[in-house]
């Protein structure tokens, strides 16, 4: 064993204090970065961006090699697929048409589903591992702010929870951070809106959990699951994923069901970050807190999501 | 002077490249889903408190281990203890014996699994996670012990170059 001396000792000692000290103080207080800590982020984030753009350039390589091997059969199946677009399409801009017309009648202006996306660069990944986070190339420098919706071309993958001036951070939708809702709508088959809140995941299926849906609702597999934008973060209409299997949930009183995320969470290169155009109320989705309503508590929210 | 500065600069490249590897995890095998967490700075941390100088290694540990408390995990005080206290116990192992290659390589090994049980068990102390201690053994600990071994190869490669050439003695 190492000796120490009575010297080393109290340096020791006192370094274990500050240490559980640092811990605790960190621990407090994660979603609010302190002025060295986002010296830091911008600086390792940097160092990050530079090293994420040949790293992007050779999995882009390898992804297209893995494409062009599965052309042949794609291409059977999309042109299949392309006559029901056409079709799809040219109802979709009546639909659009009429919409508009119908909102410019009841003279709203403002919708629910509008957002400015914000085109970010995923830089890096944490290695570790324990927590799913990504960290993006823009920050509060280009108007990303806390709590906004991230998201790829074909669905929701997480939301903002520290932004410093040139990076972001995203928890992604697999977490067990129990406090991470989104509040999710279903149609089902007359078209009726279900509403639910998309919480947690289930580790072995690898799926999201969409909870607290009405038990006396007829819900089927294969249902799209949209964010329904009425936490008050998120804008409404983002495909989140589809309907597994249904289920109820522990207690009985209602019904959950096993949601497949759309988006692809193991390669993420480029996301867009979703800032909503109607007002959104502070605090977090589905545990929105408005200062001006609770002034007090509203500190124990936040970090919610 | 300038193997003094590849020294660094290697520290920073693995650093970086460590997050870069880790869009590759998960991979879903079948039924299984398995996490490969690379681990190249501390393997390579380790040999150099071996082979170089304990002090610059637990510095470089101290440095490093304060961006990654900070970027990625927003808890600081772990990685920033941690890779110091692994490179002092690497030199303190290697103290009384001459390190032969293949012992150093072992011992890196094993060193890198106790720091994946001890944060593994830091984060499930604070609930970050629920895996339990046997999905924990086979879908995360096998699969990243496999994985790095295979960097650790390559690094033990070059480092029998590097100590061939003397690259260490000049830097000090």
């Amino acid at each position: 064993m190492p000796h120490f001396s009575n010297k080393k000792l109290i340096i020791l000692l006192v370094s274990v204090i500050f240490l559980v000290a640092l811990i605790g103080f960190s621990l407090r207080d994660r979603h609010n970065a302190t002025l060295p800590e986002k010296i830091i982020k911008d600086t390792v984030g940097f160092a990050h961006s530079l090293v994420a753009k040949p790293a992007n350039y050779i999995t882009g390589i390898f992804s297209n090699i893995d494409s062009l091997l599965n052309t042949y059969e794609e291409n059977q199946r999309l042109k299949m697929r392309l006559e029901d677009f056409a079709v799809l399409k040219a109802e979709v801009s009546t639909l659009k048409a009429e919409n508009s017309s119908l909102r410019e009648l009841a003279s709203i202006e403002e919708s629910l589903r509008d957002f400015d996306p914000i085109q970010a660069t995923v830089i890096a990944r944490n290695p570790d591992q324990w927590e799913e986070k990504i960290i993006l190339n823009k920050g509060t420098a280009d108007g990303v702010e806390k709590n906004m919706a991230v998201m790829t071309s074909r669905g929701l993958v997480g939301k903002i929870v520290i932004a410093t001036p040139y990076t972001s951070e995203v928890e992604l939708l697999y977490t067990n951070n129990e406090n991470y809702r989104v509040s999710a709508v279903v149609h089902d088959e007359k078209n009726r809106e279900i509403h639910g809140l998309v919480e947690g995941y289930d580790v072995e299926r690898n799926e999201l959990l969409l909870k607290r849906l009405d038990s006396k609702v007829d819900l089927k597999e294969g249902g799209k699951v949209l964010s329904s934008g009425l936490g008050g973060i998120f804008p409404k209409g983002i495909l989140i994923g589809e309907i597994t299997e249904v289920t109820t949930d522990d207690f009985g009183l209602t019904k959950m069901a096993y949601v497949k995320p759309a988006a692809d969470f193991s390669m993420i290169e480029h996301v867009i970050i979703a800032k909503r155009k109607t007002i959104s109320v502070d605090g977090s989705d589905g545990g929105s807190t408005n200062e001006d309503l609770v002034n007090g508590p509203a500190d124990e929210n936040e970090g919610d999501e | 002077m300038l193997a003094r500065f590849l020294i660094g600069f290697v520290a920073v490249l693995l650093f970086l490249l460590e997050s870069e590897f880790a869009v590759f995890s998960p991979l879903q095998l079948g039924e299984g889903i398995y996490y490969l967490i690379p681990r190249f700075l501390i393997l390579y941390l380790i040999f150099l408190a071996i082979y170089y100088s304990r002090k610059k290694a637990m510095i470089y540990g101290l440095i490093f281990g304060l961006c990654f408390d900070v970027f990625f995990i927003n808890i600081i005080g772990l990685y920033t203890v941690l890779y110091p206290v692994i490179c002092y116990i690497a030199a303190w192992c290697v103290k009384r014996v001459h390190p032969h290659l293949v012992f150093s390589t072992i011992l890196a090994l094993l060193l890198m699994i106790v720091f994946e049980f001890v944060v593994y068990e830091f984060f499930y102390m604070l609930q970050f996670t629920t895996m339990a201690l046997q999905p924990f053994l086979v879908n995360r600990l096998v699969p990243t012990t496999i994985g790095n071994l295979l960097f650790l190869i390559m690094l033990a490669w070059a480092f029998k170059y590097c100590l061939s050439a003397r690259v260490f003695q000049r830097a000090q």
